[in-house]
């Protein structure tokens, strides 16, 4: 197996984002001369969803913008986002639609390699200061130093809570700064009835996200990185310290792990069956959806430090935007218009329609945030690292196949850790090289 | 002796005119250039694919492997094991149990045993739907928030766990793959009892044969093809077991079959031979038991 560079250089920073929204507003010119479109045709756009998803609305909105502005028709077609994700390579070599909303990191930079996705750097270069460089980083293919993604939005994974149901406990998940005050809290709701820490991990990857915070939080970033890119080993035994402080919040845990999936978490957090989860913030839309009040109730603060080494340094925040298909039938009308998504004009229209994301760029106006997003930001600020989530941040064929079972395996039967991480070891060694 | 064969030869050829040819070639040759393009082309590939490491996009990237795949699979991959066991678990399950189910039910029904009709409607209604269906269905009523555990008065929280208990999950599989197989079976069994000669089973009754060696000795030698297709069936059935668990677990190997495995290592992202060395594997276990037995039935046949 040999040391992929993949994903290990490029992501340090986006925290620069997250503040630079802030007082930023006065510096939206760079776009706003932005010439008439110099393409033509109409442009085909994937949307990962339901038509009738807030998303898919907010994309259709931007998409129209889009032609408002530039004469260019854009046919906006919803697909299943895990049918798309799962055929992605079959869709990327047939002829698939010029532009979709994409996920940043290994699922981008593997496909550039392969040739799949339109090189973007040039819009990434218009799009210039408004986009931070951290966030360019994040963006950017470690093999050729070339974007294949416009980033555009983020959300952190931290601990959500209701600030009603913590509230009714007499309990402070703000106040929480070391793991024993986790597992104080976790005692002390489930002592009222509630699921301490819930957790659903039928998918295989809800519970990566308990994993990379442990991780992270014990053996620093580097450390995690290194250990999903084979420069680590996962029979080291700092990985089975992780594994051990992830046993300890087993018996505090729904006793149906493996039966639901994070729509199950959400619900339990919407019924308030639970005190904490850790979670990545985008199911917010859904409290909105339910009513205002939950999405009102709804908090986040960041996982707490276990090792003052590392302290709150580290955090997952998956980076999204718009990619752009090689083989689509209009490359250049695709790149424009991947480009007015990242652009002041896109992100209103975006808003305009109710986007509650977390924008990346500057011209964003930041000040319309609500509370819940602003904390979002302060968590995001809090951390200096920011790793993409396990399954972007690794190999395709290593995270689904072999992390996520093994998580699951340990779950189920926490005493076969030993046999667990062999196995999983032997799994990456026997890796071809990419 | 020699003209004889070869006036034979020009009679039979005689026999079919141009058109008929025509009609038969069209008949045999198109199904079989499709079945070469689309079955054993593709099945070929997928062999020599198994022997190589590829990451499914570009075909210059192909590296050949050698028995790579085969090795990490057979030694390195304990989730193997685990989907063979299921698959093995679930053959052995309609063979022992789901099957003789569906023909001791069918056996009644011909019988008319007192509301035949209503059991027959009952055990046929699930046979018209897939599996897929079959898996939302059941999962609806098992998962947690779902039918069953809410007339339990159990919410989210403090559901049942089925799906992911390990001590019961393979039974519940078991039973709701089984609500289909049952009434298939049924129903096949049921059509071949239909054509069996009522005269044979009267006969037998006046010699004084239990219901038993009636059965074992008349009905069951009566009902060789059914009996044949009902047992290749069952094996097919189990060996390519998906859609069902798929439905419930998605691609996550929680209860893994092989099928599972063939499909988590060619879709997705994580693209690799080693589903194609998966699909081998399975090929080779679905093809040498049927070949087998076919043969062995074939061959009674001819003496």
């Amino acid at each position: 197996m040999s040391d992929t560079e993949k994903g290990i250089s490029r992501r340090s920073v986006l925290k620069g984002a997250a503040v630079g929204g802030i007082g930023l507003a006065a510096g939206g010119s760079l776009l706003a001369g932005c010439a008439k479109s110099k393409v033509t045709g109409d442009i085909n756009f994937t949307i990962r969803g339901n038509l009738s998803d807030a998303g898919s609305k907010i994309a259709i909105a931007v998409n129209d913008a889009y032609t408002a502005k530039s004469g260019n028709k854009v046919i906006s077609q919803a697909v299943n986002s895990d049918d798309f994700q799962n055929n992605f390579v079959q869709i990327m070599q047939g002829t698939p639609d010029d532009a979709f909303g994409w996920m940043a990191g290994w699922r981008t930079n593997a496909r550039a390699d392969a040739g799949l996705l339109a090189d973007l750097s040039d819009q990434v270069a218009a799009l210039g200061s408004s986009l931070s460089a951290a966030a360019v980083q994040g963006a950017t293919n470690p093999t050729d130093g070339k974007q294949y993604i416009i980033p555009t939005t983020y959300y952190p994974w931290g601990l959500h809570y209701r600030k009603s149901t913590m509230t009714e406990l007499g309990l402070n998940p703000e106040s929480i700064a070391t793991w024993d005050d986790l597992i104080k809290l976790c005692e002390a709701t489930q002592k009222k009835g509630l699921v301490g820490y819930a957790l659903g991990d039928k998918g295989g990857w809800e519970a990566m996200g308990t994993f990379d915070i442990l991780n992270m939080r014990l053996n620093g970033y580097q450390f995690h990185i290194d250990l999903l890119n084979g420069k680590e080993q996962w029979t080291d035994p700092k990985v089975v310290e992780v594994f051990n402080y992830m046993g300890q919040l087993i018996p505090f845990m729904n006793k149906n792990v493996l039966d639901i999936s994070w729509d199950g978490m959400r619900d339990l957090l919407l019924q308030k069956k639970c005190g904490a989860m850790m979670m990545g913030s985008w199911f917010a839309n859904d409290f909105l959806a339910k009513s205002q009040e939950d999405y009102d109730d709804l908090w986040i603060v960041p996982f707490p430090e276990i090792n003052p080494e590392h302290g709150v340094d580290s955090i997952d925040a998956p980076l999204d935007g718009i990619a752009v298909a090689a083989n689509g039938k209009n490359v250049e009308g695709g790149k424009e218009l991947a480009e007015f998504w990242g652009s002041k004009e896109g992100i209103d229209a975006a808003v305009a329609a109710g986007d509650t994301n977390i924008y990346i760029s500057s011209e964003f106006d930041s000040s319309s945030y609500d509370a819940f997003n602003n904390q979002k930001l302060a968590v995001l600020g809090a951390a200096k690292n920011i790793g993409f989530f396990l399954d972007r941040d690794t190999r395709g064929d290593f995270a689904g196949p072999v992390v996520g079972p093994a998580i699951q395996s340990f779950l189920k039967n926490p005493k076969d850790l030993t046999k667990i991480l062999d196995n999983t070891q032997a799994q990456w060694d026997a890796l071809p090289a990419l | 002796m020699k003209t004889a064969a070869a006036n034979k030869k020009i009679r039979s050829r005689r026999t079919l005119s141009k058109n008929d040819r025509f009609t038969l070639a069209a008949f045999i040759g198109i199904p079989t250039l499709m079945q070469i393009i689309f079955l054993w082309l593709p099945a070929l590939i997928t062999i020599v694919l198994s022997f190589t490491y590829w990451n499914g996009i570009n075909v210059g990237d192909i590296k050949w492997a050698g028995i790579a795949n085969y090795k990490n699979i057979f030694f390195g991959t304990p989730v193997f094991y685990e989907a063979l066991k299921n698959n093995a678990i679930w053959l052995l399950w309609f063979t022992f149990i789901a099957t003789p189910l569906g023909i001791l039910l069918a056996y009644q029904i011909d019988r008319k045993i007192k509301g035949h009709k209503l059991y027959e409607t009952v055990f046929y209604i699930p046979v018209v739907l897939s599996l897929a269906i079959i898996g939302i269905i059941w999962n609806f009523m098992f998962q947690p928030g779902g039918f069953i555990q809410g007339i339990m008065g159990r919410d989210i929280g403090n559901a049942i766990s089925i799906w992911g208990n390990y001590d019961i999950n393979t039974y519940v599989i078991m039973g709701v793959a089984s609500w289909r197989h049952i009434g298939y079976i049924m129903l096949l069994y049921l059509a071949g009892l239909k054509s069996v000669d009522s005269s044979l089973r009267e006969a037998s009754a006046i010699d004084g044969a239990t219901e038993w060696q009636t059965f074992r000795k008349i009905v069951l030698p009566a009902m060789r093809p059914v009996n044949i297709i009902i047992v290749v069936i069952t094996i097919i059935e189990s060996l390519r077991a998906f859609d069902l668990v798929y439905i419930i677990y998605g691609t996550s190997t929680a209860w893994p079959l092989l099928n599972i495995l063939v499909f988590q290592n060619f879709a997705g992202q994580g693209i690799s031979m080693k589903g194609a060395a998966y699909a081998v594997i399975l090929l080779v276990l679905c093809v040498g038991p049927i070949l087998l037995y076919l043969r062995a039935v074939f061959k009674e046949d001819l003496k």
